[in-house]
């Protein structure tokens, strides 16, 4: 098969049946839908994100008690002192009288007290095992230095709210949402991660029913039966409304999460972001489920589909390790390329602000990408569709197409 | 009525299909044969339009073939293509809705045609859970489900049984009586009991097309003579007749300038006579002499 290979009558369809490609779009839905496979991973995601989040905000918030053992009354007058400096609603330090030195090491090594507060000849000693926490450190260190204080300036007579006068510092946040770093930087993670995961997944499924229909032969029947093309608008929409259902029920979760924990402040911050990583998600599947239908149509059996499918993995993995690895410009640059740009915008949407003109390129840019390669994607597609026995390489598949 | 002219196909300098001409008409039966690799895959595959011509045209009904006509077609590709782990009815829903029925029709000409093809009870089974003589009738329930305009089936009947076979040819007649239907097949007597018009196919090219009975008259007409209890040797002395073969009490000869009844006289002249009967050459002598 070298020199001139004439093409299948696909394109001079004058009436052909305008819908198929619904007709194909509702069997690739229902295909996966009825898997377990598909339904058990939505499941298990949703429900995961939704745990994960409750299970953060609850070890996050949960009340502790630490004890501390003490031999002299004084040092659980010290201890009460700590309790109230170290001013944490969810974190009681209490003590725990014991006989002496010895009992208090026993009991810090047997694991019945967190720490020993002990008097030693200028002060106290604080005595833990391993570690010891550090809020319980830095209130008990406070209250010992705050009490001796009292004590010293009563020997010496001294007024200490006099000296201690003008020695406050207060704090006040100009930007509130500057402190959700960390709740930031978490979400452009799960939105990086999910949309990988969600994309790749998927994408081989588009690839995988692809290269079957061709091994099964199948193929041959649909192309007899409607233009080759409408299977391949299919496909895409078909998938992508099974990804984009798929990427909605994970921020549905995501908020379902955080309002079970209370924290519509959370929701101030990655809500709008989610709203962006929906449509940035939409958009670059389209792009990349067409690269998948190529893929597919491109192999002859499912195991040329590893080499096959190269381009379009590539294009999920580098964006999603700069995501993950690069640095701020990089990701700057990244972000408004077409089609990597809807992992990586979204991203950067969430960890801070964006200028609307870089969130208008990258949309534009991966739009008229997905227009692109839909199209071209469609011609490649007629070319290689019916063609069996070998792998296609892209170049010749290229070649074919125009 | 499909009319096929001057097709070709080439692959780079090979011509696996050399300007091959002819018809399949309405209500009658076109067998098409050929040995392995003669070609009648590719020219199938070219009239369904999902390879492209090199040269030559396809017509239906005096007219170049449209994409939407060849849609209407009924195919059956020769390696068997349907979704292995879809369960019947809701394949050949899909096949249906693919060609344009709405789903309420998509359905009911599912059950119809699953009731006529004794599938009535597997429906709701996937594809390879069935016997293959029960995946083959699902393949041809395929072609069928949109009411085809015309079928091209590409070896219909290969690794079926006899009886299968049988079943299979009164579905076809049932349900495609009248359309014009073409089908390849290297099973000869398979396609003598079957066809009406026959075209075959050797090395791309045809070598021999039209009605089954033209072409078995083509050749000199041939009868056989049994004697009862005389030698038939006398016949090598009879003018006007070519003696092919004598054995015993029977001969094979052809006529040569004789008349049929002038030899039928000769016969009771000469004796008793068991049989004086016109031989039909048989369709294999037809296609080995055709692609020799």
């Amino acid at each position: 098969m070298s020199t001139h290979t004439p093409h299948p009558d696909q394109s001079s369809g004058t009436r052909a049946p305008r819908d198929a490609w619904k007709v194909v779009a509702r069997r690739e839905i229902d295909v996966q839908v009825r898997t377990k496979s598909f339904r058990i991973g939505l499941l298990v995601t949703v429900v995961g994100i939704v745990a994960t989040i409750v299970g953060v905000h609850w070890f996050q918030n949960r009340d502790t008690t630490q004890t501390v053992a003490v031999v002299e009354p004084a040092a659980a007058a010290v201890v009460k002192a700590a309790d109230q400096l170290a001013g944490d609603d969810t974190l009681t330090i209490r003590s725990k009288d014991v006989s002496d030195t010895a009992a208090a090491e026993r009991a810090v090594k047997d694991g019945d007290v967190d720490a020993a507060l002990l008097a030693t000849d200028d002060g106290y000693e604080l005595v833990g095992e391993r570690d010891i926490d550090a809020t319980v450190q830095q209130s008990v260190t406070a209250a010992v230095r705050a009490t001796a204080l009292q004590e010293n300036a009563a020997a010496q007579d001294v007024d200490l709210s006099a000296l201690d006068a003008g020695t406050t510092t207060s704090e006040r946040l100009l930007d509130r949402g500057a402190d959700d770093g960390g709740l930031r930087q978490a979400t452009s993670f799960v939105f990086v991660l999910l949309f990988y995961l969600t994309a790749i997944v998927l994408g081989m499924g588009i690839a995988n029913s692809v290269t079957q229909e061709k091994e099964s032969r199948v193929v041959e029947i649909l192309a007899a039966a409607v233009p080759i093309r409408q299977l391949l608008w299919g496909k895409v929409v078909g998938n992508t409304a099974l990804a984009v259902l798929q990427i909605v029920s994970y921020a549905a979760a995501g908020v379902v999460g955080l309002l079970l924990t209370g924290q519509t402040g959370a929701l101030d911050v990655v809500g709008l972001p989610m709203l962006w990583y929906v449509v940035f998600f939409l958009v670059g599947f389209v792009a990349l489920a067409s690269l998948w239908s190529v893929a597919g149509s491109l192999a002859s059996r499912t195991q040329d589909l590893q080499s096959t499918t190269m381009p379009a993995q590539m294009l999920l993995l580098v964006p999603y390790f700069l995501a993950i690895l690069g640095g701020e410009s990089i990701k700057t640059v990244v972000s408004m390329i077409p089609v990597v740009s809807s992992m990586m915008m979204p991203a950067r949407l969430v960890e801070g602000s964006v200028p609307a003109w870089q969130v208008a390129v990258a949309l534009g840019g991966t739009l008229l990408a997905a227009v692109l390669l839909v199209r071209v994607g469609a011609r490649v597609f007629e070319r290689t569709l019916l063609r069996t026995g070998d792998k296609i390489g892209y170049r010749e598949a290229l070649s074919l197409a125009e | 009525m499909i009319t096929v002219e001057k097709l070709s196909r080439r692959y780079g300098d090979v011509t696996v299909v050399d300007d091959v001409s002819f018809e399949v008409r309405p209500g009658r039966t076109t067998g098409f044969v050929g040995a392995n690799g003669a070609g009648k895959t590719t020219t199938m595959r070219m009239i369904m339009g999902v390879l492209g011509a090199s040269a030559g045209d396809v017509l239906w009904n005096g007219q170049p073939i449209t994409a939407d006509v060849r849609r209407s077609f009924g195919y059956m590709p020769e390696e068997r293509g349907l979704y292995p782990r879809m369960n019947l009815v809701d394949q050949l829903v899909y096949f249906a809705r693919l060609h344009g029925l709405d789903p309420r029709d998509a359905r009911s000409r599912v059950d119809e045609l699953l009731e006529h093809f004794d599938l009535t009870d597997r429906g709701g089974d996937l594809l390879d859970t069935l016997s293959l003589g029960n995946q083959q009738r699902v393949q041809i329930a395929a072609s069928l489900v949109h009411r085809p305009s015309a079928l091209v089936l590409d070896e219909p009947f290969s690794g079926l049984d006899p009886l299968a076979v049988d079943s299979m040819v009164e579905l076809l007649q049932q349900e495609a009586a009248d359309l014009p239907l073409l089908f390849s097949s290297h099973q000869l007597d398979l396609v003598e009991r079957l066809c009406d018009d026959l075209v075959i196919l050797s090395g791309g090219r045809v070598v021999a097309a039209g009605p089954v009975d033209e072409l078995r008259d083509r050749g000199a007409v041939r009868y056989r003579v049994v004697m009862d209890d005389i030698d038939a040797a006398w016949l090598r002395d009879l003018r006007g007749v070519r003696t092919l073969d004598v054995d015993g009490e029977e001969a094979l000869v052809e006529l040569d300038g004789l008349q049929p009844a002038e030899l039928t006289r000769a016969a009771f002249e000469r004796g008793p006579v068991v049989e004086v009967a016109r031989v039909h050459q048989p369709l294999s002598d037809i296609f080995r002499e055709s692609v020799r």
